[in-house]
């Protein structure tokens, strides 16, 4: 018999694994179910795509990014493994839909959650033996995550429709109350928890405060002058990128460009591509920027806004040092920050008069289509019809199928505007947990891996401002230049083509 | 000028319109609009390369640019929104004219559906090309599944080697580079993505040569659809195959489609709206929008062809497509719906 090792180097042509890897992979076999928090880029696809070769049936793998599912087919495929597919809302080739009858023929069958409403694909699924049931980004599933989608509320349910196979979650960061929420909903049972520390010993943390926005302007200007790069710069508007990108530029930082997701897919792919292949050193962008942003050597990140709470604040300082070299994060805050996140979290709740009037609307007809037409109409943002989307779907409002009659929506309204409030407390203490933290005076590394229910071992020699820290190690040594190298696009074409 | 490029489009398109149209109409060219006004308004006002050319402007850069021109005295508001060019303008936008940059290959009318998805392909294939002559490994800078599907297909459905298509492909994009200017050559080729280089943005490329980005966008529009309108007229390039199966699009609404398909079927308008639970005006409005757009329609079952000429005869002679002044000036035996109907048959008159 082949030990795990050999065919790690067989099919993967890795020598040895990573930190954590071999023991999730052990537990899958035995038959346990799995909660797996891994760091980002530790290696996390390794532990599904290893058992894989193990086991009897197909690995079905449910993912909500659709970029990061493309790229691991890819890879796959790179790799010799032919037997790989992925089902994402905007493959509808005919090919797709002819494979669904030889489903079974595919070793990895990677799907969007969205995909899973496609009653074909459901059936299809259910007469595939699938022998491991992985989901990816599993902190998704949980309302009170910071990235909720609630298309992942169905997973517990589809799973136990397909035989209740061995279930592998993985995410990278989740505080308790999410990782209760993922056993609960998936059912996790039994459950062998593989949890990776969330401290990066690598980056060092420091938040500074500013008296008011023009001094934090500057301060910023200083810092991408001084601190070496690639960095990643985050704020809470688009506006808010697009205009420090072009103040940059006219600072005389050439290399910075913008990115949020009001950009035509194109030019965000370009912008990412350039950054990822060197020809950025700087980014501007919004939270929607990272996710699938595999850079190694980003050295810092700079929070120009502070994030509505601790995950993503984790989240994203996470994608520094992912080489493990030393990077540094740094937190600008002024007084008014907390309040101007605060309205922009709460402005994705849907307010008053539009709750009030989409619930009038349900006396007119209640199937999904026509709330879809409501909420169109009472101008809800994205975010705000997939929060109300699931609510009217726990609520059973789509499967009446008739109007409802004025009571029912009565009521409705009542627990609707109960739920918002709700979330409205929630959202506001979040924000005052990240609010306490940027005030703490002790350990700032401490208090972040306490927020996760751990424990802090070691604390490295550079920590955080709290505990002091030198910013020498982390400034630009050598001045490089980039100059253009254009000359000319008849250069240009003929160097594309020979 | 701020707004600098949009506003020269922006007096272009209000020029044209003459003060017949409000901002919202200019607005609904450029981002496309399929409705039966949008539609034939700029085939009226000559405007129709500029149909569907500028699909994500946003109404408050149009107001913005607008702002900009009024500030500077080149243009003035008539009624409902609408401005026209004062003699300032005039003679500022003849100015603008002979100087900078104008799109002259744009035809928004027949690609504003087809250019995304040829550029798509184009650039995947550059791309990959690139790479493969260079042995390199790359990321594709599409991700649309579709597009890369069909670049797939190609490059295996290929008799010729790697080596030659890129020649081929590299000989077809010199030559038609060179016929255009300079500058639009290097907004292209800038734009490309190749195992050296992933594509600049318009944004980097005004920066880098210090134009304002509307101007940019349209260079790069205006060479992109000058190489599908010489890839049609050439159907053994590689360029001509890169447009293949993508559909040139019927330029009517949905809903004058089926009362189009109905009309083929010999159905008269009455019988039309009685299947189709419509109002007998909205039918009309169809038959407008449909002989305005489709060059063998004929109108004669519906208009007698003395009034038809009548009407067009008025219509020259008082220089207005205005309905009631038409209608007043022939008498009470036409109806309004024959006046659009002859009106959008003739469509560009003088
Ligand atoms: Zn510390």
């Amino acid at each position: 018999m082949v030990t795990l090792t050999q065919l790690l180097q067989k099919k993967f042509g890795y020598s040895s694994f990573r930190k954590g890897q071999q023991e999730i992979i052990e537990d899958l076999l035995r038959g346990y179910d799995v909660l797996a928090m891994l760091p980002t880029g530790g290696g996390k696809s390794l532990c599904y795509q290893l058992p894989a070769y193990l086991l009897p049936g197909s690995v079905l793998i449910i993912s909500p990014l659709v970029s990061l599912m493309e790229d691991q087919v890819r890879q796959l495929r790179e790799r010799g493994e032919k037997r790989a597919i992925a089902f994402n809302s905007f493959l509808e080739t005919r090919e797709k839909w002819r494979a669904l009858e030889q489903l079974d023929q595919f070793r990895f069958i990677y799907v969007s959650p969205e995909m899973l409403q496609s009653e074909r694909l459901l059936i299809a699924l259910t007469n595939t033996p699938i022998s491991l049931f992985v989901v990816d980004e599993a902190h998704c599933i949980s309302q009170w995550g910071y990235d909720f989608r609630p298309d992942f509320l169905k997973l517990g349910e589809i799973r136990r429709q397909l035989g209740s196979p061995p279930c592998l979650a993985l995410t990278a960061t989740a505080p308790p109350e999410v990782m209760n929420d993922i056993i609960d909903i998936l059912q996790l049972s039994p459950l062998r928890c593989h949890i990776h520390s969330v401290d990066r010993p690598n980056i060092a943390i420091k938040v500074e405060k500013l008296s008011s926005l023009s001094e934090k302007v500057d301060r910023l200007l200083d810092y991408v002058k001084r601190l070496q790069g690639p960095g990643i710069i985050y704020f809470s508007s688009r506006q808010w990128t697009e205009t420090m990108a072009r103040q940059l530029q006219q600072e005389g930082i050439e290399r910075v460009a913008y990115y949020h997701a009001g950009m035509d897919a194109e030019q965000r792919m370009l912008v990412q591509q350039q950054f990822l292949r060197g020809q950025l050193d700087i980014v501007c962008c919004t939270a929607a920027f990272g996710m699938g942003v595999n850079k190694e050597n980003i050295r810092f990140v700079l929070h120009f806004h502070m994030p509505g709470q601790m995950e993503a604040y984790l989240q994203e300082i996470g994608r520094a040092g992912r080489d493990g070299e030393k990077s540094i994060a740094i937190l600008l805050y002024t007084n008014g920050d907390d309040g101007m996140i605060q309205s922009l979290m709460e402005a994705e709740l849907p307010d008053d008069a539009q709750v009030k009037q989409l619930c009038e609307n349900l006396l007119y007809g209640a199937s999904r289509d026509d709330v879809e037409q409501y909420m169109d109409m009472c101008l809800f943002t994205d975010v705000q019809k997939r929060i109300f989307t699931y609510f009217l779907e726990k609520e059973g409002v789509f499967s009446s199928n008739r109007p409802l009659a004025k009571q029912e929506i009565d009521r409705l309204y009542g627990k609707v505007t109960k739920n918002i409030e709700l979330r409205r407390q929630w959202k506001r203490k979040k924000l005052k947990e990240m609010e306490k933290w940027i005030f703490r005076r002790s350990c700032r590394r401490e208090a972040i891996v306490q927020a996760f229910g751990q424990t802090l071992t070691d604390k490295p020699e550079q920590c955080c401002d709290c505990c002091g820290l030198s910013l020498d190690g982390y400034l630009r040594t050598n001045e490089e230049k980039h100059p253009t190298r254009f000359l000319g696009w008849r250069v240009e074409l003929q160097r594309i083509f020979f | 000028m701020k707004d600098g490029y949009a506003a020269f489009l922006l007096s272009f398109c209000l020029h044209r319109f003459n003060g017949e149209r409000s901002l919202a109409a200019v607005y609904h060219l450029f981002s496309g609009k399929k409705s039966a006004q949008t539609l034939q308004d700029s085939k009226w006002f000559q405007l129709a390369p500029f149909f569907g050319v500028w699909k994500d402007i946003t109404f408050s850069e149009i107001e913005a640019a607008a702002q900009s021109l009024f500030e500077n005295g080149l243009i003035v508001p008539v009624q409902n929104r609408a401005y026209i060019l004062t003699e300032k303008g005039k003679r500022w936008l003849d100015e603008q004219l002979q100087r900078t940059f104008f799109p002259t290959h744009l035809n928004g009318w027949r690609y504003h559906d087809l250019e995304k998805w040829f550029w798509y392909r184009l650039s995947l294939l550059v791309q990959t090309l690139s790479n493969l002559l260079h042995h390199t490994s790359f990321e594709p800078i599409h991700r649309h599944e579709k597009t890369l599907m069909w670049v797939k297909r190609y490059l295996l459905s290929q008799r010729r080697t790697v080596r030659t298509l890129a020649e081929t492909l590299y000989g077809e994009l010199y030559r038609l580079l060179d016929d255009v200017s300079e500058e639009e050559a290097t907004v292209f080729t800038l734009r490309l993505t190749s195992y050296a280089r992933i594509g600049w943005t318009n944004e980097q490329i005004a920066s880098y040569l210090q134009k304002d980005r509307v101007c940019v966008q349209f260079q790069f529009q205006n060479v992109l659809h000058y190489m599908m309108a010489s890839a049609e007229a050439d159907r053994s390039s590689i360029l001509y195959e890169l447009m293949h199966g993508l559909s040139l699009p019927i330029p009517l609404t949905l809903s004058a489609q089926k009362t189009y398909e109905w009309l083929l079927r010999g159905k008269p308008l009455g019988e039309i709206a009685r299947l189709r639970r419509l109002k007998r005006s909205t039918i009309e409005d169809h038959v407008v929008e449909i002989a305005a757009n489709i060059p063998q329609f004929s109108i004669a079952p519906f208009v007698h062809e003395k009034k038809a000429a009548k009407i067009i005869e008025t219509a020259r002679k008082l220089k207005t497509r205005k309905l009631k002044r038409i209608r007043d000036a022939i008498g009470d035996d036409v109806s309004y719906f024959e006046i659009r109907l002859v009106l959008a048959k003739e469509g560009e008159m003088w």
